[in-house]
């Protein structure tokens, strides 16, 4: 609903400075700064620390390093993409013992979902982003489950882990706050600039 | 929902093949692993890439510990301090009991010509974490094969058997808890040393005991003990205590629901009896089914 009036407004600006990416709808009207490169890595190797502490079998704890790929697979698909997915969901196969390629696969369907849906989502505020970010993670929780069922080493109670996407859905506006942070930064200003 | 790229544009190898190929390679990883066990040394080498990194995230919990440890007030100390006191002495009596009993038993033995009773070299670990896995439930400890752990040594604590070591890394192990659906372990009634097999339960965090006769006498809170049949655990371990029988009409076996004694609280320190399983002759073609028993861990 609130979209259209945006639109409108950005078709109606006839001067051309407005790039693509806003007359689609960016729901801020700011725009961002080029990401570096550099933000992305240390992000995604952030997500994997905080995976990596020792959470144990606490409940509803989020998968951050799934938030983070998802991010930067919205927002970022030519730089971060499913071989980066892939190498990651490796590393958390090796530190949760669990079969070797199953985040791997998981991680590697929650990158696709990211890149198939990025034109869409960005359509969305972020709040609204969540309702997309929660079916891509569940599938990816639903496809390592089905890998564990197939094999044939999963416990009963195996379903509560999908909690986790939920909160991973409801994290989401605070996830695309914090990341998208140094790209709103304020190009520092130069009084001497004729533009 | 097609969103190849404009000609102009070229971006490389369409997402979908991408897809295709990952899912293919990781598919293919999970069918090796699970079927023939041939990735081992590629996971060891991710493994110690990744101990540095596991071991400074691990800081800031025992950070944390240690600075409750600190905290503790004077009157905690001097309580437990006294109850400490009071089961030492409570169980000196206890030790010298003990200690007599034990030299009767090997002197014995020895009038019965019994093989000694092999004791095995332990070790003891500390719990590094918890993977949080939520299929499966594991602990991880600060000792592998650098330190002589193999894969299926049996993991005991204070109360009891907590598991078996299903993987070793150079510096980290896995350890399968004993309530695991595909972990098995050979046991004994202490009551009547009526012997079978315990496997993990159907319910989470509970033992059963499978192929008892629908008539079988056990009864709840009868105390479940390793038989030692297997030639892997010690015999006499405590394992649990029976909590609930069920007995079916329509069943002709007893459904009994074993609630484990040990890694029930699994925080601090484990003990790992260095085993070395005395391998049994290869099993003939009819009876291969029903000899894995105390295998099915350590062979994942």
């Amino acid at each position: 609903m609130k979209l259209w009036p945006l639109r409108r407004r950005a078709n109606g600006d006839i001067s051309a400075v407005a790039p693509a990416a806003l007359q689609r709808g960016q729901p801020h009207k700011q725009v961002l700064r080029p990401v570096r490169p550099m933000f992305i890595w240390a992000s995604l190797a952030a997500g994997l620390a905080l995976d990596l502490l020792p959470w144990g079998r606490t409940p509803l704890v989020p998968d951050f390093l799934a938030l983070g790929l998802v991010f930067w697979n919205v927002h970022q698909p030519r730089r971060v993409g499913m071989g980066a997915a892939f190498l990651f969901g490796l590393l958390m196969d090796v530190h949760d013992g669990a079969l070797f390629g199953e985040h791997a696969l998981a991680y590697t369907l929650l990158a696709y979902g990211a890149i198939a849906l990025h034109r869409r989502i960005q359509w969305f505020p972020a709040i609204s982003q969540s309702l997309y970010v929660l079916p891509l993670l569940l599938v990816a929780q639903l496809a390592s489950a089905a890998v564990r069922l197939w094999v044939g080493g999963a416990s009963n109670n195996w379903w509560i882990g999908l909690t986790e996407s939920l909160v991973g859905a409801l994290l989401w506006p605070l996830v695309t706050w914090i990341l998208f942070a140094p790209q709103r930064q304020p190009i520092s200003r130069d009084e001497t600039r004729p533009i | 929902m097609e969103y190849g790229p404009p000609p102009l544009f070229n971006q490389g190898v369409s997402a979908r093949a991408r897809l295709a190929f990952f899912s293919f390679l990781a598919i293919l990883l999970i069918v090796i692993d699970a079927r023939v066990n041939a990735l081992d040394t590629i996971r060891i080498g991710v493994g110690v890439m990744l101990y540095p990194l596991q071991r400074v995230l691990l800081w800031p919990r025992d950070a944390l510990a240690s600075a409750g440890r600190y905290l503790v007030t004077v009157g905690n100390l001097t309580q437990e301090n006294a109850q400490l006191r009071e089961s030492a002495t409570e169980r000196a009596a206890r030790l010298l009991q003990d200690e007599q009993l034990r030299l009767e038993n090997a002197h014995l033995r020895q009038l019965l010509a019994l093989r000694e009773r092999t004791s095995a070299k332990t070790q003891s670990v500390q719990l590094l974490y918890e993977p949080r896995d939520r299929f499966t439930h594991k602990l991880v400890i600060d000792r592998g094969s650098s330190d002589g752990l193999r894969a299926g040594n049996p993991v005991i604590d204070e109360q009891g058997v907590v598991g078996q070591i299903t993987r070793v890394f150079p510096m980290v192990s896995e350890v399968t808890v004993l309530t695991e659906r595909d972990q098995s372990i050979p046991v004994e009634v202490v009551r009547n040393a009526l012997r079978c097999v315990a496997f993990g339960g159907s319910e989470p965090g509970t033992l059963e005991l499978h192929f008892l006769a629908a008539n079988a006498d056990v009864s709840s809170g009868d105390t479940v003990v390793t038989s030692g049949l297997d030639g892997l655990y010690p015999a006499g371990l405590p394992v649990g205590t029976i909590a609930r029988v069920e007995r079916d009409v329509k069943d002709q076996f007893a459904r009994v629901i074993v609630r484990p004694a040990g890694g029930v609280n699994a925080n601090g320190t484990l003990v790992v009896l260095q085993v070395t399983a005395t391998p049994l002759p290869a099993p003939s073609r009819e009876d291969q089914h029903t000899d894995h028993i105390g295998r099915r861990g350590a062979r994942r």
